[in-house]
């Protein structure tokens, strides 16, 4: 029997330089402390080893702290055994990271830098397929094919890669097979790259990174803790929570005639975790200048709350209506002006962008309006 | 539209009761009643009525809520052109709008359709003002605002300009317009310049900067990865060939096959040495074969050339000789030639002086004949120049001055005058003698004839025969006298002058003096016949003629022969310089030739003996040849030997070239190793200097970050853009649409202002400028004063006015308004707001106008229809 943890792309060191200073700061402390927040998990779950599958490091260089600070984080783990595998971030091109981490590593460290079988325990083979440069361009993981182990031995795969390319130009070269557990007869294989969590096959998982960095994945940070019972049966993979920042997106659908401010707060997450929270919001549908402006209204005044609140509605459709431009004025030369630029937003003779900047003068002027009355 | 009642419910004061204003009628009507009837709330329904949407609450509606609540019920009838109409508006509880056809009660729209039809009624059109024009009391515009606002808006104006532009605005969305405008100016302002240029300091520009200055800084850093990653790449590359060369077996493999080739290339060069001393040994053998060779050959030579050379010299001898006596033959032929030449010349010589001495005799002759003749013209010359002089000598003295005789013919007859005149003068004596007396009478002894007449002059003395004496004295005529002297003396001194007695005689000397000079010009022009050079030259040409002709010593002979004679010499002459000619020529020819032979013979001799001074004596020729030919055979022997031995070395030679290039090849392979190892450590030495650098600075990160802050840049400068766009095209609109209102409204409006500020101010006009609509002057008591502050009562007035004139504009475009004032003249006095009633009331006669007022004794006089409230309570 072996239970360990599985994370992968830490990305330890990654600016988040688009994102506000006093955010960066957070942001890049929260990757810091994912090391204590996986070996706690590790040891509640009495696993001894933690694998890093890739992508510890967000560069090839990273600075001296990060580097230092994170082998001290994770020697001030004692019981926990921390394997390390070059990702494409942190391949085995930077000589200067691995060399040094080979020279200063604590005792709970291990580099799976060769493609060489690793003994965890008696009966348990860890081989590793680590990066040998960012874009290898071949399944690295072919070699477990023919690695040999004893009978009865628990064999985990350890490798950093897509199973699926997305690439144009027929670059799949350096695809790991999706089968690979299958064909080299694994009993687990342990992926990193891929940010969201994913099951490929009962054997095969990407655990996820343990504290996201995009809004793409739209799950919070987890890990998985794996137990393999014997050589030959089928794991049991658990995701666990390793997360301190959420990042989100939250899709807000609108209707014309709707009041998209009351149908958002039903969306919006409870007080206390709004700090934690980084929320995107994608308005879509159509609305009306009034209630434009009153969601716009509200999301400037909730988003202090949050660790980061960005509305994007370039998706949402603002209609105007005679009434609506009512408010603005009922005759004369301003609603003329309003008038103007309404038909010029509906132009089909003008360029999309032409159409969107009257649109958006209208707006303005509708709010000029508002705030004036 | 026309307003024909108005009923309300339910508001302010009237709460749980109502009032009601019927038979609203066309012109002029007024609703006077003390404050606080519920005039102003009358006003407030009705304008809530037509703008206040029956389900919203604005401050306006709930300012028509009673204290104690309720649901206040506003209706109003009205007219058309589409005929008579009820509109009836509720708020708060059953909050509802109707329209209704007034007179059927029929039901036309309801809710949100009775909100369009109310629209429709107030809207003139999209771009026109409202259908209804309102003027309250003390306020001109018909918005709501705040008092402080008010202030503002006051001070603001206080120009008639923009009284009468704020009404105007105010109709066509001027302050909302304004603070529109203001607004979007502002923002946009924060971001560029008046000319639209990023605004330094501003956000666009900050962000235009961020986004350049990250731009570059991501560039640099970019560079500095890649040159990381490069470095890197280097090193990988540069550590795998050391370990292919840097080994120690690789290095004694180097050095052993070094050594190899080394021993090989010293045997070769061995070798090589013994080689060289073979062949320089046979070199010299040959060097010594070939000179007994050329001796040997040499002498044999030598010989043969000795004895052609004999022969050679005793051919140039006899050629030379004969030469020789060739040459002496033609000197001797020069030399006769030359006798020849020179006895011819000297016969031409004499012959030619021969000739000329004929010649000097024959012009002697000549000369002679002509002296004869020169000698009879001479003296002919000289009698005619003598007879000339004398000629000349009478001339002169003959000759009078020029003028002369014509003074003198001037000067006789002025005297004749003189005379004639004194003698007219004089008394005459005149007898006639009687019968018998004749003469009787003498003076100074001469009888007086019959009937003779005498001047008188002087005294006189007559005999009279028989008689006496008688003296008469005639008085003197002094003047004529005295003349007549002067006249006298002149002709004296002239006749003097010329040497005759009378003028005649001067004549006759004229003609004389005439006939000698002509004979005079005769006699010069045969002394020119005789001598026409002058006597001189002719005296000269004889003395010339004297020597010719003495010269002669010879008696002329026969010229011809002598010629013909010379004509012979001559030709004989040319013939023997010819003939001397040629032999000089032949005589050069064969001194050349002997000269040549002459050398050729000593140069040959000079050869033969030099050859045989070198072959010594001739005895020895034959034994030294003989040495000679042992020497060449001997020396001969000896190379073919030297050269056998080269041959046997060169057979067994070692390439050493090839042993050279082999050991070079193998030295600069491990030198070039040893130099590359070198090289490369040093430079991995350097790179890893370089990647330490950069990876302890975290370079990615930092290029990374600079990455995400540059797109974050970029975003916010696009951001930024846009709003630029939007905000410069909403200004863009604002304008345009203000502007075209005010074109629209402003001078239209202001056409029809005029002749109502006429109205109102008789004693004073306005005057607007045609282009700027700017009010230039106010005339008044024929004082032009210039537009300043305007008083509040003048402002109000101008505000109705403005309304008035709105309201004509719309009548005249078919959309006749109804004009209610509330209150409207609170500062004016009464002169002037009779005045203004003058006014209404023109312009009442198109035009519906309701008055609200407090002021009941002002507005008595006002007339128009006098409108009641009365209490009313809503069917339902």
């Amino acid at each position: 029997m072996v239970r360990f943890l599985h994370s992968a792309d830490l990305h330890l060191g990654k600016p988040f330089g688009s994102m506000p200073d006093e955010l960066r700061g957070r942001l890049r402390e929260a990757r810091h402390t994912v090391l204590d927040r996986l070996a706690a998990q590790a040891r509640t779950a009495a696993a001894e080893t933690i694998l890093l599958a890739g992508d510890v490091f967000d560069t090839e260089t990273p600075s001296p702290a990060v580097l230092r600070q994170a082998l001290a984080a994770m020697a001030g783990h004692d019981g926990v055994r921390w394997i390390l595998l070059p990702g494409n971030h942190d391949s085995l091109a930077a000589e200067a990271l691995w060399a040094g981490l080979a020279t200063s590593r604590p005792a709970n460290v291990v580099l799976a830098t060769e493609p060489a079988p690793v003994r965890l325990a008696d009966d348990v083979v860890l081989l590793p397929a680590p990066c040998t440069t960012r874009r290898p361009g071949r399944d690295l993981t072919e070699w477990l094919d023919g690695a040999a182990t004893p009978p009865g031995t628990i064999r985990i795969g350890f490798a950093h890669g897509a199973v699926q390319s997305f690439s144009e130009d027929g670059g799949a070269g350096d695809v790991i097979a999706p089968d690979r557990a299958t064909r080299a007869g694994l009993d687990y294989l342990a992926l990193g790259d891929w940010h969201g969590q994913m099951r490929i096959g009962p054997r095969t998982w990407y655990s996820g990174a343990p504290e996201p960095d995009r809004f793409k994945h739209d799950a919070s940070g987890r890990a998985l803790l794996v137990t393999i019972p014997a050589a030959g049966t089928e794991p049991v993979v658990e995701p666990i929570e390793t997360g301190s920042f959420d990042w989100r997106t939250l899709v807000l659908d609108c209707l014309a005639g709707d009041e998209p401010g009351a149908h958002l707060a039903a969306l919006l997450p409870a007080g206390p975790a709004r700090r934690q929270t980084l929320l995107r919001i994608l308005a879509t549908g159509r609305t009306r200048p009034p209630a434009r402006a009153r969601l716009e209204a509200d999301i400037k005044a909730i988003a202090p709350e949050f660790a980061l609140l960005q509305l994007e509605a370039q998706e949402l459709v603002t209609e105007c209506e005679s009434e609506d431009l009512d408010q603005i004025d009922h005759a004369g030369a301003l609603r003329q002006a309003a008038d103007m630029l309404l038909a010029e937003s509906r132009d089909d003779g003008r360029s999309s962008g032409e159409r969107e900047v009257a649109r958006e003068a209208l707006m303005r002027l509708f709010s000029y309006c508002a705030t004036a009355s | 539209m026309k307003l024909t009642a108005l009923r309300l419910h339910n508001v302010r004061r009237f709460a749980g009761t109502g009032v009601r204003i019927e038979n609203i009628g066309d012109g002029i009507n007024v609703l006077c009643a003390a404050n606080e009837h519920g005039k102003s709330t009358c006003f407030d329904a009705l304008h809530a009525l037509f703008f206040q949407p029956h389900t919203g609450t604005p401050g306006s509606v709930q300012a028509l809520r009673p204290y104690s609540g309720g649901n206040p019920l506003v209706e109003a009838d009205l007219t058309t052109a589409d005929g008579a109409f009820r509109l009836t508006k509720q708020f708060y509880g059953g909050r509802r709008a109707q329209v209704r056809e007034r007179d059927s009660g029929r039901l036309i729209a309801q809710a949100d359709e009775a909100e369009r039809f109310i629209s429709a009624l107030v809207k003139g059109g999209i771009s026109g003002p409202a259908g209804l024009l309102w003027v309250r009391q003390g306020v001109t515009g018909i918005e709501r605002r705040a008092k402080a606002e008010d202030e503002t808006e006051r001070r603001a104006r206080e120009t008639v300009l923009t009284s009468v532009q704020g009404e105007v605005e105010a109709l066509t969305g001027g302050r909302r317009m304004t603070e529109a405008l203001a607004a979007c100016e502002e923002e946009l302002l924060r971001l560029v310049t008046a000319t639209g240029r990023p605004k330094t300091g501003g956000p666009y520009a900050s962000a235009i900067d961020e986004s350049e200055q990250l731009a570059e800084q991501e560039r640099r850093l970019g560079a500095e990865v890649a040159d990381l990653r490069a470095a890197l790449d280097r090193r990988r590359t540069i550590r795998v060939r050391l370990a292919e060369i840097d080994t120690p077996e690789m290095a004694r493999e180097r050095q052993a096959a070094l050594a190899e080739a080394e021993a090989e290339l010293s045997a070769a060069k061995a070798q090589a040495e013994s080689l060289k001393a073979a062949e320089s040994k046979a070199a010299l053998a040959l060097n010594r074969r070939v000179s007994a060779e050329q001796a040997l050959s040499g002498f044999r030579q030598a010989l043969a050339r000795f004895a052609s050379l004999r022969d050679a010299e005793a051919g140039a001898a006899q050629e030379r000789d004969a030469a020789r006596a060739r040459h002496q033959g033609a000197a001797g032929v020069v030399r006769e030639a030359a006798t020849a030449v020179e006895s011819a010349e000297r016969e031409e010589r004499e012959q030619r002086d021969l000739l000329a001495r004929l010649e000097r005799a024959l012009r002697a002759q000549e000369a002679a004949r002509r002296l004869a003749t020169a000698r009879d013209s001479e003296r002919e010359a000289q009698a005619t120049r003598e007879q000339i002089e004398r000629m000349e000598a009478t001339l002169k003295s003959l000759i009078l001055p020029a003028g002369k005789i014509a003074e003198l013919e001037e000067i006789d007859g002025q005297l004749l005058q003189l005379q004639a005149r004194a003698e007219a003068r004089a008394p005459h004596l005149r007898i006639d003698y009687a019968a018998g007396a004749e003469g009787g009478i003498s003076i100074a002894g001469v009888m007086l004839a019959q009937a003779e007449e005498r001047p008188l002059a002087g005294t006189t003395q007559i005999e009279i025969a028989a008689i006496g004496r008688l003296t008469v004295t005639a008085p003197q005529a002094e003047e004529d006298d005295r003349s007549l002297a002067r006249a006298k003396a002149k002709r004296k001194t002239l006749l003097d002058e010329l040497q005759v007695d009378s003028l005649a005689a001067a004549r006759q000397r004229e003609v004389q003096a005439r006939d000698l000079k002509a004979d005079l010009d005769l006699a010069r022009r045969r002394l020119q016949l005789f001598a026409p050079g002058g006597l001189a030259a002719l005296q000269e040409q004889i003395a010339r003629l004297e020597a010719e002709a003495a010269s002669a010593d010879e008696v002329p002979a026969d010229l011809d022969a002598a010629s013909r004679q010379l004509g012979t010499v001559e030709a004989r002459v040319g013939a023997v310089r010819e003939a001397a000619r040629a032999a000089q020529a032949r005589t050069e020819t064969s001194a050349s030739a002997l000269v040549e032979a002459e050398r050729h013979a000593a140069g040959l001799s000079s050869a033969l003996a030099a050859l045989a001074e070198s072959l010594g004596p001739e005895t020895q020729w034959r034994g030294r040849e003989e040495r000679l030919a042992a020497e060449h055979a001997e020396t001969n022997l000896a190379w073919r030997a030297a050269q056998r031995q080269v041959e046997e070395l060169a057979a067994r030679r070692i390439d050493l070239a090839a042993a050279e290039a082999r050991q070079l090849r193998l030295r600069s392979v491990m030198d070039a190793a040893r130099e590359e190892i070198t090289r490369l450590r040093e430079e991995a030495a350097g790179l890893d200097g370089r990647i330490q650098t950069r990876t302890e600075t975290a370079i990615e990160e930092a290029w990374q970050e600079t990455r995400d802050r540059l797109a974050q840049a970029q975003r916010r400068t696009a951001v930024l853009a846009r709003e630029v766009a939007i905000l410069t095209r909403l200004r863009g609109a604002l304008e345009a649409a203000r502007s075209q209102a005010r074109d629209h409204y402003f001078a239209p409006v202001l056409q029809e202002l005029c002749p109502l500020l006429g109205l109102l101010f008789d004693d004073a006009s306005v005057t607007f400028d045609e282009d700027t609509l700017l009010p230039r002057s106010v005339l008044r008591n024929g004082l032009d004063e210039q537009v300043g502050v305007l008083s509040g009562g003048m402002r109000e007035q101008l505000a109705i006015l403005t309304r008035l004139a709105f309201a004509r504009l719309l009548a005249k475009g078919g959309q006749p308004t109804p004009v209610i004032l509330d209150d409207a003249l609170v500062y004016s006095d009464d002169d002037r707001i009779e005045k203004m009633f003058d006014a209404l009331h023109r312009q009442a006669s198109a035009q519906q106008v309701i008055v609200f007022s407090c002021r009941q004794r002002a507005f008595a006089r006002l007339g128009g229809r006098v409108l009641r409230m009365e209490p009313w309570q809503p069917e339902h």
